[in-house]
């Protein structure tokens, strides 16, 4: 990884998912402080990254760096811990059922996929379908029942719901700014989990082979054209 | 030798950007010139329009509460001056009040503006030297305004109508 990415691009990228996780816009501008839970959730995303091998934090810190590289390597860190938490506080529905059933269903699903241990690919694949899932439930599904002003989409999942949430599903009702930020606050904290380093023995079992397969070649090829 | 040149300067701006967002979350600011207003007067650098807070001033000891607002408004659009936020508070007493009922909402938004006035000044004491008013401390003012929108069995008594305004 370069220097660039690690002490510019990576941390500018965290941040601002920090930073725009907690933004709520209703009729003025609150900056939402992460609940506990998401801390909870943002270590156990943490301890997922590192057993996939889609972070390796040794990278980022060991004895054979400089002092400023493992500073910035901390940096690093402390972002993707802070973007974590803060994605976590942007997607959960923020009161009543819904609330518990997200927090609930994030936690058993975070700890599925940290006992399953798979890889780096798979991990960022299965981040982006529960991120994206997220997204849709409370800010098009939730976001549509909350609607003051209503529709045809708000009275047939009422229907299909009523009764059985005892009341407890209606959410603040967001400006719409507030949806259109998080899905790229979303989108820049998965490229930022893309760009993290990642750890080689993960990579896949053949790499290695594949790679030194193709050197060969065009080792091969160098000395075929400069014996003729 | 670039390789380090980048890595600090990363670092520099990742930490001023880290302390910009503590900030942000922390003053929770509501506009543009909130957040310049909040930074200037980080540095000691933020200023109120001296005009227009003399015109706020004008319309208040004329009793014309909404154009002194307005004027007050104007003059500290950052609102992080705490005599302006002072003031403020006061019009939305004095135009709250009444010899029979307060304007409860007149209240609450007084009692916020003087919370603010409070937050912003020195050691959170403010004292303002103006012989037109009664309440001259943001703590008399506070007091005054939280009275005004307690409920209580003193409400009833109607020897209540023969108090003043301050």
């Amino acid at each position: 990884m370069s220097a660039t990415v690690e002490a510019i691009a990576l941390p500018l990228l965290l941040l601002t998912v920090a930073w725009l996780g907690g933004v709520r816009v209703t009729d003025r501008i609150a900056l939402v402080p992460p609940p506990l839970f998401a801390l909870v959730l943002g270590v156990l995303l943490l301890g997922v990254l590192v057993r996939s091998g889609a972070f390796a934090p040794d990278r980022l810190m060991n004895r054979s760096r400089t002092v400023l590289a493992n500073a910035n390597g901390f940096f690093v860190l402390t972002a993707l811990f802070a973007a974590s938490v803060q994605a976590f506080n942007l997607i959960m529905p923020e009161t009543g059922l819904p609330h518990v059933i997200g927090n609930l269903f994030l936690l058993v699903l975070l700890l599925n996929t940290l006992a399953a241990s798979p890889d780096r690919v798979r991990v960022l694949r299965s981040l982006l379908v529960t991120f994206g899932f997220a997204f849709v439930i409370k800010f098009i599904v939730l976001a549509a029942l909350s609607d003051p002003s209503g529709g045809a989409l708000k009275r047939v999942l009422l229907v299909m719901l009523e009764g059985l949430t005892l009341g407890t599903l209606t959410q603040t009702a967001f400006n719409s700014v507030t949806g259109y930020l998080a899905f790229a606050t979303l989108a820049l904290f998965l490229i930022a989990l893309a760009l993290l380093p990642s750890s080689e023995k993960f990579l896949p079992v053949d790499f290695d082979r594949r790679l030194e397969r193709s050197r060969t070649d065009d080792r091969d090829a160098i000395d075929r054209d400069a014996g003729s | 030798m670039r390789e380090r040149t980048v890595r600090a300067l990363g670092l520099v701006a990742a930490l001023a950007y880290a302390t910009f967002i503590v900030w942000l979350y922390v003053r929770q600011p509501q506009s543009i010139a909130e957040v310049t207003g909040g930074l200037t007067a980080t540095i000691g650098a933020y200023r109120v329009d001296q005009q227009a807070f003399d015109d706020g001033l004008r319309f208040f000891r004329r009793d014309q509460f909404a154009e002194a607002r307005a004027a007050l408004e104007r003059a500290d659009p950052a609102q992080q001056d705490p005599r302006t936020q002072f003031y403020l508070a006061y019009s939305y007493y004095r135009q709250g009040w009444g010899r029979l009922y307060q304007d409860d909402e007149l209240f609450a938004r007084g009692l916020e503006r003087v919370n603010k006035a409070i937050a912003l000044a020195p050691s959170g004491r403010l004292v303002v030297d103006d012989p037109d008013l009664q309440l001259r401390s943001a703590d008399e003012l506070k007091a005054e305004l939280e009275a005004g929108l307690r409920t209580d069995i003193s409400d009833l008594n109607p020897l209540r109508v023969f108090r003043r305004r301050k």
